[in-house]
């Protein structure tokens, strides 16, 4: 008997120490992250290795990540900062400026080394004096293309891996005839692959200031430069550069069309590419011995900018200016603004950051693909956005609609696109 | 003197029984129709009070071009749609009320679709009117009819018929089910009096069998038009309101509106939402009054 009473005096005694001090093992902040990529594998490892990282850093401090698709993310965000139960970090896109309108964002203009980060990078996430959002991953638009099968049709690149307008049709009408698509591209999950052909011809033509004004609604639609970067991609279309399954092709599948099943020639898409490509065969990713390339967007007649093309800022993390540890958060989000964070991300994710990173010293397999692809680049003038990034509410559904999927699709005229994107104008 | 307890209204029992129905209805359906009109007269922005708007929501619904393309869109599929549901439904009901060989496994048959969710229905047909290895345009090359292979779903004249195919597809199965059971439950007598008069199948079927049922066909029109007139999911899968806008409905455009457009303002899209439910309700009503019974069979 007086045993067993001694032992529950141990044991209230014990419940009362553990109600006055916390449990043992219990953590005393939680920081909570949603973040897009859930099928990711790469990312998703690297962002719960920062995690891990900066838990081991600071004890007592734990990161409870939750993974979601894209679209699942972004309706569950809205609802939930409308509720006031948003996480502390989230994924967000540079283009998301409803965020910043509303003012739900920390400013992390103190928080976060900008020295780290490429200047580029930071301008995209720059709203009236502040900056919102970390810069994780970042992609250039590329045209890839099968080096055999263009040795196949009998056509080198010159050094400069650019060809001009009349070639570049050329080639594409003899890949048409021999029964290969020319480029593999489809719209059945996205809302801008459809584009690219014609964003980066008006990049080229207008320049990057007139593009920007063309963009932001203060340039005509009706301007002859532009009217011939929009026939260039019409000659395209009537050529049957894309494929005919090209509405409902997933961006998944427009890998798989282009290096495997049935294979095209070129494959205009972001630099995100080798996060799929670079899988093994059985994972989705290209066949053994496959030879990729990467070429320069063709100069068209008369461009104004040959060289430039589009780079965009995508998956960032930013924090929630109603999060009780905010400035935890940006510490957090801190951590990865180091060079050695952005060489782990291009080695392990295969896409670029906006964190300032080294590609040269990376190694491995994938350090051919990265030093031609850096020197592509290199060459290159960039705008640092996407259509979708700059246009907003009804002009961004209209371009979607009609430059993304109709117009590639050879549902539309030259004429008719002008009225239509004209039409958004304010 | 001791007060009788009235037993024939027992409050007790009655707010017992009542309270948690009524708190869920009052809950989950009164209070988000109630909110939703009240939201459409504001600008509803997180961590701003509402701003009240007056009537400025609905004058810009009434010039936006999109919202009635949408209802275009929807008021075509919700007109046409329960009835090919209806026509398939009865033929395949009245094959099994035949009991034609294999009844049973093609009421199994006929009925699955039904059984699965709009996300799975959507990507099967996907795969059927994939251009390049769709089992729709394969078969069409295999007879001879390459010419009529095309993108199903990237043709904007195509696109909304297509989609009107697949939920035909879908809730045919259901609507027999429930017309073999209004089949069963006729009088054998009338149809047996219907024989002694010589009269023929075609005949019978439209003269007797279809008046006799016409209750439950009106009901699941007015079902399957509500149904449409609300679809959202399967447009989302396989369509996303696209190609230029062929198959946007209304309730893919208010998703738009709330969660797509940049925009935290949900003003708008509650706007939409009630103008939307009052048509709905008026559709519903309207469908009611146009196939009344005038005179009731007596059977």
């Amino acid at each position: 008997m007086k045993t067993t009473i001694r032992l529950m005096k141990t044991l209230l005694l014990a419940v009362m120490a553990m109600a006055f001090t916390g449990s043992p093992g219990k953590a005393e902040t939680v920081l909570t992250l949603w973040s897009h990529w859930a099928d990711h594998e790469s990312k998703r490892s690297f962002v719960e290795g920062a995690a891990r990282a900066f838990e081991s850093a600071n004890p007592g401090v734990k990161i409870e990540v939750t993974w979601y698709e894209k679209q699942a993310l972004y309706a569950a965000l809205k609802t939930a900062l409308r509720a006031g139960q948003a996480p502390d970090i989230f994924y967000a896109e540079p283009n998301q400026v409803e965020y910043l309108e509303n003012k739900l964002l920390y400013d992390l203009s103190d928080a976060i080394s900008w020295d780290k980060v490429e200047g580029w990078a930071k301008d995209s996430w720059s709203y009236k004096g502040g900056v919102y959002g970390l810069p994780l991953e970042a992609w250039t638009v590329e045209m890839y293309y099968n080096k055999k099968a263009l040795a196949d049709l009998g056509v080198t690149l010159p050094a400069n891996k650019q060809l001009g307008q009349t070639e570049f049709v050329d080639l594409v009408k003899a890949s048409a005839a021999k029964g290969l698509t020319p480029i593999a591209l489809g719209v059945g999950d996205r809302p801008y692959p459809g584009a690219f052909l014609t964003h980066e011809a008006l990049i080229q033509t207008l320049g990057i200031e007139d593009y920007d004004k063309l963009l932001k609604g203060q340039l005509d639609w009706g301007d002859d430069r532009v009217r011939k970067a929009l026939e260039f991609v019409k000659t395209l279309v009537d050529a049957q550069a894309l494929p005919s399954s090209f509405s409902t092709l997933k961006l998944g599948e427009s890998h798989f069309y282009f290096h495997t099943k049935p294979g095209a020639l070129m494959f205009l898409m972001g630099s995100f590419y080798p996060s799929r490509a670079f899988n093994p065969p059985d994972k989705g990713g290209q066949p053994e011995g496959f030879e990729l390339g990467v070429m320069m967007f063709p100069a068209l007649d008369g461009a104004a900018c040959p060289n430039c093309k589009s780079i965009t800022v995508g998956g960032s993390y930013v924090v929630n200016a109603a999060s009780k540890n905010a400035e935890l958060a940006a510490k957090f989000l801190n951590s990865f603004a180091t060079p050695e964070m952005a060489n782990e991300w291009l080695d392990v994710a295969l896409v670029q950051t906006g964190i300032k990173a080294d590609p040269s010293k990376i190694q491995g397999p994938n350090a051919a693909y990265f030093k031609e692809l850096s020197e592509i680049d290199g060459m290159c003038t960039f705008y640092d956005a996407l259509p979708m990034g700059v246009m907003t509410g009804e002009a961004n559904e209209v371009f979607t609609q009609v430059v993304n999927q109709a117009f590639p699709a050879g549902l539309l005229s030259v004429d008719e696109v002008i009225e239509k994107m004209n039409a958004t104008r304010k | 003197m001791n007060k009788q307890k009235d037993l024939s209204q027992p409050l007790g029992a009655i707010v017992t029984f009542l309270v948690p129905a009524l708190t869920i209805y009052v809950a989950f359906t009164a209070y988000p129709v109630v909110r939703t009109i009240y939201n459409s007269f504001h600008e509803v922005l997180p961590g701003h009070p509402n701003e009240f708007l007056g009537l400025q929501n609905y004058v810009t619904l009434y010039n936006d071009k999109y919202f009635w393309g949408s209802v275009k869109n929807t008021l075509t599929w919700a007109l046409t749609a329960p009835f090919f549901e209806q026509f398939f439904a009865i033929l395949l009901a009245l094959a099994l009320y035949a009991r034609i060989p294999g009844a049973r496994f093609f009421r199994i048959v006929w009925f699955t679709p039904v059984l699965m969710s709009f996300v799975v229905v959507g990507i099967i047909w996907m795969w059927i009117f994939n251009y390049d290895w769709g089992a729709l345009n394969v078969i069409l090359r295999a007879i001879g009819l390459e010419n009529l292979a095309m993108s199903w779903l990237g043709d904007p004249s195509i696109a909304l018929p297509a989609l009107i195919l697949v939920t035909t597809w879908m809730w045919t199965g259901f609507n027999m089910v429930v017309l073999l059971a209004a089949l069963h439950s006729l009088p054998s007598e009338v149809l047996e009096a219907s024989e002694l008069d010589n009269c023929n199948w075609p005949k019978k079927l439209w003269f007797v069998i279809i008046p006799m049922i016409r209750p439950t066909i009106l009901n699941l029109i007015v079902l399957s038009f509500v149904g449409k007139m609300k679809i959202f999911d399967l447009v989302w899968i396989m369509t996303k309101g696209g190609p230029l806008w062929s198959t946007e409905t209304v309730s893919t455009y208010v998703y738009k509106r709330a969660f797509e457009w940049n925009s935290f303002d949900l003003g708008y899209p509650c706007s939409i939402a009630s103008v939307w439910f009052v048509i709905v309700l008026a559709g519903v009503l309207l469908l009611t009054f146009i196939f009344r019974q005038r005179d009731k069979l007596e059977y």
